[in-house]
């Protein structure tokens, strides 16, 4: 084993975290040399070619960008150890993969493994990890983010926030559109036609020309005149028409 | 068909049912008259069923000029004169011969067709109030069932474990740290996490809560939060005295002080700060945390926590209490729990 220096990288928000990591490095394996800290995984790509680090030690959960966009950005150009407090999916996805990674809090005979093994593979060329930080990515992601969740509406002199789902219908009314739920009422500027293109289709459905109604909060369904509808909301009072063209979609299984 | 639904509800049963009638009325009548049964019978049915046809198609007509029951109350005095002229022709009599010398049988038919319609359709229109109150009864317990249900899934979300094992391990790491690096520091850290632990953990947790408490509770996690993120958080706790002994349900007002760091501060790279304020008017007491963040970006998730507050809320105090989330000028958010002022929780 030589005993030549290795550049490494560390990429943790948290400052105490990071010094944490550097003094137990420093420790465990004196010849690593930590040449740049990072607060997200932002800049992985400038940070490569300005330091030349054979090694990241990466936090999955940053704020900006994470470890895994920062992994992906690495990709085979330097080896990648992951630190985590705690994600089950994450430790049973490395457990499988070949794949380093650390543990917060540290265990001081579980880093020296960990080192142990980074000194053997460093002669290698990093391991192909894109499959598997692609289905960790796939897995730790939260929400997607594809439909709209809130409802920026202005009340009096506020902006108030609206998630979604407390929305009863959304109705336009000349210039405005109105947003109604169960104990309150405000104006957005946004059209119909726009909303129906990012609400959720399966929860939100158009019902009129005017109309989108959450069907999360439909008691019945009649039928009125002309080949029209009428939903009753359940706690709200008003009735919504649905005008010929949208009865097919409360016709009866 | 178009016009199919008019015939909606014409089934064998009303069927059945109108012959049966026609079939017993006659029966009532005949020592009245000189009429032979099977005469009046067929006097009855032809009355019977033209009824019975204008009337099913007098209810299902879309309209709303008319109440519904007045169209079909018309129906019936139209079915019956149509029914008496149709019975008229089937025994071979002509119009002219119905409205001269027969004109006082022809009346006395109409009459009966109209009396007995109308006690049927009296009849009708009770069971189909009755059924409509049946039915409005139904879904009022429905709506009860479903706000008990919820309630009780808020309340075994709010059992479940409440400390993120993320926090935690990360929190432990910082002690970790500090023990070695300094001390003091760390002892103060853990009495924070000590402090939170006691607050959140559900065994240690009592099903109403002073706000107090709850203020308590969020300052340990900010001081955590503050050692954590070093330079980045600030914060601020402004909560009068006077208020500090109220009632206030547990475990909300983390749930805005975690979101204000989560969602708020830690997802933008500079500092922010986080205050915790409180205030009575009006009977409510209203408690908001305010915070210098990026903001809410209208595709961003976060809802499940708020969502659990919201239907809490509900469950605890119907429609006088709520959770409003505002803009906050110049940037950041404002999440607010408005409650009665003085009500247990």
């Amino acid at each position: 084993m030589s005993a030549r220096a290795v550049r490494a990288v560390i990429a943790d928000d948290e400052p105490l975290l990071r010094a944490q990591l550097r003094m137990r490095l420093a420790r465990a394996w004196p010849e690593l040399q930590v040449v740049h800290e990072m607060e997200n995984g932002r800049d992985a790509g400038q940070v490569l070619t300005a330091h030349a680090p054979e090694l990241f030690f990466l936090d999955i959960h940053m704020p900006g960008a994470t470890g895994l966009e920062a992994a992906r950005e690495i990709g085979s150009r330097a080896h990648v150890v992951f630190v985590t407090a705690f994600d089950q999916y994450a430790i049973e996805a490395f457990e499988r993969g070949a794949i380093d990674y650390i543990l917060k809090p540290f265990n001081e005979e579980r880093l020296a493994i960990t080192v142990a093994r980074l000194k053997e593979r460093l002669g290698e060329r990093p391991p192909r990890i894109e499959e598997l930080v692609e289905s960790l990515a796939a897995r730790l992601q939260t929400q997607p983010a594809e439909h709209l969740r809130w409802v920026k509406a202005s009340v009096g002199s506020n902006v108030r926030l609206i998630p979604v789902e407390e929305v009863l219908f959304f109705q336009s009314d000349e210039k405005y559109t109105r947003v109604v739920t169960c104990d309150s009422e405000a104006l957005i500027r946004k059209p119909i036609r726009e909303l129906l293109d990012e609400l959720d289709p399966a929860k939100f459905w158009q019902v009129h020309r005017a109309t989108i109604v959450n069907v999360d909060h439909i008691a019945t369904v009649r039928r009125g005149m002309k080949d029209q509808a009428e939903i009753e909301l359940r706690d709200h009072a008003e009735k919504l028409v649905v005008s010929r063209a949208f009865t097919h979609l409360f016709k009866q299984m | 068909m178009r016009y199919a639904h008019l015939f909606e509800g014409l089934t064998v049963r009303r069927v059945l049912a109108v012959t049966a009638l026609c079939a017993v009325a006659p029966l009532l009548l005949v020592g009245y008259f000189l009429n032979t049964y099977n005469d009046l019978l067929l006097s009855a049915l032809c009355v019977g069923y033209t009824s019975m046809v204008f009337f099913t198609v007098a209810g299902n007509v879309r309209q709303s000029r008319v109440p519904r029951e007045a169209m079909q109350l018309g129906a019936i005095v139209v079915g019956s004169l149509l029914g008496t002229i149709l019975a008229g022709f089937v025994k071979g009599r002509g119009l002219a011969e119905m409205l001269g010398e027969r004109l006082y049988g022809v009346m006395i038919t109409m009459a009966l067709g109209i009396g007995f319609g109308c006690v049927v359709v009296a009849m009708f229109i009770l069971r189909e109030k009755h059924a409509r109150d049946q039915a409005r009864f139904h879904r009022a317990e429905s709506e009860r069932h479903r706000l008990e249900k919820n309630l009780l899934e808020a309340k075994l979300q709010l059992m479940q474990a409440q400390v993120e094992p993320h926090f935690l391990f990360n929190t432990l790491a910082n002690v970790q740290h500090l023990v070695e690096s300094d001390p003091p520091e760390a002892s103060r850290m853990l009495e924070s996490l000590i402090q939170y632990l006691r607050a959140a953990l559900p065994q240690m947790r009592e099903s109403s809560t002073s706000l107090k408490r709850e203020v308590d509770m969020a300052r340990a996690f900010l001081e955590i939060q503050r050692i954590r993120m070093g330079a980045r958080l600030d914060f601020a706790i402004d909560v009068p005295e006077s208020l500090q002994c109220r009632s206030f349900p547990p475990m909300m007002l983390i749930s805005l002080v975690e979101n204000a760091v989560k969602h708020g501060v830690d997802p933008c790279c500079e500092t922010g700060t986080i205050a915790i304020r409180a205030a009575e008017a009006g009977g409510v007491l209203r408690v908001w945390v305010e915070d210098s963040g990026e903001g809410i970006k209208p595709k961003k998730g976060g809802g499940v926590g708020l969502s659990n507050i919201r239907d809490r809320l509900k469950a605890l105090y119907g429609t006088s209490a709520r959770l409003v989330i505002e803009e906050r000028e110049p940037r950041g958010v404002v999440a607010s729990i408005e409650v009665p002022a003085g009500i247990p929780a």
